[in-house]
């Protein structure tokens, strides 16, 4: 809130004085982040071509819609959830497992049961079922706070990873399943990756248009007041776990839509896509663009995406290295964020 | 907040315990020998989570905030032992010594001497010698110290060889020290000096007899490794206290920002680690015994024995740190108030930095014992954290006695659970029992006072 009223009374003393403007611009980390990362965006597009800039657009929506939901609760809620690859998972392998018909060789895997359905069937499934596990572990978690809501978090993350891998008999454990099949609507198959990349922007403006609604609406200042002070909204007669399981639920969700959109965009998921360190990157994400804007967790997966795919220029990084080497950068960034900006490039909410 | 309808709780909680009991009690009737064979891996693995918790409870009861650095260190601890053994690891077959890490090693501990000599043996000279003198004397030691790490890890074949004189050194000063408090009270004052000097001297000898056993001892080295690798942990841990949540601390006070900066610390030591030694799980090289003894128609190694004896005298040292010495009460004063102690006459950052150079040993301790009874990986860090604080949760939050109960208790049941379910379900299980803890008895076995 804070950062608003002064973003409005430098744009009033821009209008009355416009040498101001350079003075006003000079101090904007706002301005100059979003220059920036978008700045970078257009250069490595122009750069790289077409092609490479669909590909790393589609891995961008697919982050961008996660942290766009980890916001709603991380920076909208103020809880500090690190479990949310669990849910991603959940909607990642129930698309897998229900399109997937793939025949494997049933030498030293076990078989697990085919479904063949179709993309447009599954996802809705995943997403409900994401939405499920949300409520049953949401009523558990919703006692927590602070610290203590962390340690949970970081347990649902292991146990649904434990899950991934060791149920063999439905996920074929650190095998994988294969053959995923890119969505379809009748005969028309999105198979070329532009038609891809269309669709997973739609579904993420899908989710930012649902998350803008969320945070504008009574509702999301309920959610805002859960953050700034639980117990005053609570003396209000507002059921603050209500509103926390709802938002969590919700949060979930979209993190199953973004698991479906994963598996069938990959075409193979494995364990290894839903470690605990996925995690903790994606709160990096969240916090690196910015807690309580919807904007601001989009500059955060395209600059991590930017991030990740800049590396692969670097002459010195062998690229078998990359997959750490972002680790290692975000986590540096974390640490000058939380020393110089807890409120992360265009955040409105300190942690 | 948490518990809403406490009656209910209660029953529901002593129900849970009573099945569980029951239960269990019904398995050991049916197949004792293999009761004792789970309770003996309760007791090492315990012991390992206890070790863990037992720092983890000292740093977080002092500083009250979530060190995640603390994983890292569990994690470098292991790695360390990998790193200075990697040639007798595997025939040498995944040998790692890499020029950048001794760098950054040896500027650490130089950083740290550095700091240690500035707070404890500058004020005293201050007054007396020039400023500039005293600057660069410190300078020197600390340098010369940075230098001597870095020549460590550059040659660790030899480290028997090498780490002899610093034995030798630390045995004599450390047995003077000792011998200096114990005659302070009893003799005299006139023949104090003289006293002194005479076992100084046959300690100095003594010492030297030490370092040259240890020299012609290669089987020395991986113990040597052990130590050294533990302090590099502690040494890295104090630097991060002191060149980092120093000034986040003063610039706010929410326990959430030091956690999350100290996750994208765990995150990055957590990708370097795969970095210079790959992701893939890795065995260290065999300690001490390692031959099963069979007892009671279970097999026990000597080594499990010795992780629990580990835990123990950790324990009791802290437990006497803690209880018996001024800078336990100082510690215990910080934890109670840290303004308040500021304003007695504390040095609070001294003390925090101490706090999390013990605490971030331990956890490189409980880390290279995990890492001997199974492998190591980078990973390994974190889910070693999160047992460490699951075991003081389930103990009771900020309590030592309680820290130590939960490791073992953790172990226990970890190792009961995976006995109808498969092995690879063991964190699972851990993380249940976190929950139903913090749901049913969210202040633990052991509540602090």
């Amino acid at each position: 809130m804070q950062a608003e009223t002064e973003h409005d009374r430098s744009f009033t003393q821009i209008v009355r004085k416009p040498q101001a403007l350079v003075a006003a611009a000079r101090n904007n980390v706002e301005l100059w982040a979003n220059l920036l990362i978008i700045g970078w965006a257009l250069g490595f597009m122009l750069w790289q071509g077409v092609g490479f800039a669909i590909t790393v657009g589609t891995v961008f929506a697919i982050w961008a819609i996660l942290s766009v939901s980890l916001n709603l609760v991380v920076g909208f809620t103020g809880l500090l959830s690190v479990g949310h690859v669990g849910f991603f998972g959940i909607g990642a392998y129930t698309v897998a497992i229900l399109t997937s018909d793939a025949k494997y060789e049933q030498l030293r895997t076990e078989a697990i049961p085919t479904f063949g359905w179709p993309f447009f069937a599954a996802l809705p499934l995943g997403v409900l079922l994401a939405g499920i596990v949300a409520i049953a572990v949401g009523v558990v978690f919703n006692r927590f706070r602070d610290d203590i809501y962390v340690l949970v978090s970081f347990g649902f993350a292991i146990i649904s990873f434990n899950v991934f891998l060791n149920w063999r008999n439905l996920t074929r454990g650190a095998f994988g399943i294969h053959e995923i099949p890119r969505p379809a609507v009748g005969s028309w198959v999105l198979d070329r990756e532009l038609e891809f990349l269309i669709f997973a922007l739609a579904l993420l403006g899908l989710i930012m248009l649902l998350s803008w609604l969320i945070v504008t609406s009574s509702f999301g200042r309920v959610l805002t007041a859960i953050r700034e002070d639980e117990q005053a909204i609570a003396v209000f007669g507002y059921r603050t776990t209500h509103y926390k399981l709802a938002v969590w639920t919700i949060s979930a969700m979209m993190a199953g839509l973004a698991g479906g959109l994963f598996a069938s965009w990959t075409r193979f998921v494995d364990p290894n896509s839903f470690i605990l360190l996925e995690s903790m990157l994606l709160v990096a994400i969240v916090i690196l663009g910015g807690l309580a804007t919807i904007w601001g967790s989009l500059l955060g997966a395209m600059a991590f995406v930017l991030l990740e795919e800049g590396m692969r220029f670097l002459p010195f990084l062998p690229a078998i290295h990359i997959g750490q080497a972002r680790l290692v950068v975000l986590g540096i960034l974390l640490v000058l964020l939380m020393l110089f900006r807890p409120q992360g490039l265009v955040g409105r909410y300190r942690l | 907040m948490i518990a809403q309808r406490p009656n209910l709780n209660n029953t529901l909680a002593i129900a849970l315990t009573a099945a569980a009991a029951v239960y269990v009690g019904w398995k050991i009737s049916q197949s004792p020998e293999q009761a004792v064979q789970f309770a003996f891996n309760g007791l090492s693995v315990g012991a390992v989570y206890a070790l863990l918790a037992i720092g983890f409870t000292l740093v977080y009861s002092t500083v009250w905030f979530f060190d995640l650095y603390y994983g890292a260190a569990a994690a470098i601890g292991a790695y360390g032992v990998f790193y200075l053994r990697s040639q007798e690891t595997l025939g040498g077959l995944y040998a790692v010594n890499s020029i950048v890490v001794n760098v950054i090693f040896a500027a650490v501990t130089a950083g740290v001497v550095a700091w240690a000599l500035y707070e404890s043996v500058y004020p005293r000279f201050r007054a007396r010698v020039d400023r500039s003198v005293l600057f660069g004397i410190g300078g020197v030691l600390a340098a010369g110290t940075g230098v001597y790490t870095g020549f460590l890890l550059t040659n660790p074949k030899d480290l028997h060889i090498n780490l002899s004189p610093v034995i030798a050194l630390g045995f004599a000063v450390l047995v003077t020290w000792l011998l200096y408090q114990a005659y302070q009270g009893v003799v005299a004052a006139r023949v104090l000096q003289g006293l002194v000097v005479i076992t100084g001297a046959a300690a100095a000898a003594l010492g030297v007899y030490f370092a040259y056993l240890i020299a012609n001892a290669p089987d020395a080295k991986l113990y040597l490794s052990w130590g050294v690798s533990c302090m590099l942990a502690g040494v890295v841990g104090l630097a991060f206290y002191r060149g980092l949540y120093v000034y986040m601390r003063a610039r706010s006070q929410s326990p959430l920002i030091m956690l999350v900066a100290s996750l994208g610390i765990l995150l990055a030591i957590t990708a370097l680690t795969s970095i210079v030694f790959e992701s893939t799980p890795r065995p260290l090289p065999e300690a001490l015994g390692n031959d099963p003894w069979t007892f009671a128609g279970a097999t026990i190694k000597g080594f499990n024995v010795f992780t629990v004896g580990v835990a123990l005298v950790g324990f009791l040292f802290l437990l006497y740190l803690l209880k018996f010495t001024s800078f336990g009460k100082s510690v215990r004063a910080i934890g109670d108030d840290e303004e308040v102690s500021k304003v007695v006459g504390i040095n609070t950052t001294t003390v925090i930095a101490v706090v999390f150079f013990i605490g971030a040993v331990y956890a490189a301790m409980a880390g290279l014992l995990s890492g001997h009874d199974t492998a190591i990986q980078p990973r390994m860090g974190l889910l070693l954290l999160l047992k460490g604080w699951i075991a003081s949760v389930v103990g009771g939050i900020g309590n030592l006695y309680g820290a130590i109960v939960g490791g073992f208790v953790l172990g226990m049941i970890e190792q009961f659970g995976i006995w109808d379910l498969a092995g690879e379900w063991r964190d699972v299980i851990s993380f249940v029992l976190l929950i139903l803890f913090l749901s049913f008895w969210p202040k633990g076995l052991l509540p602090r006072k």
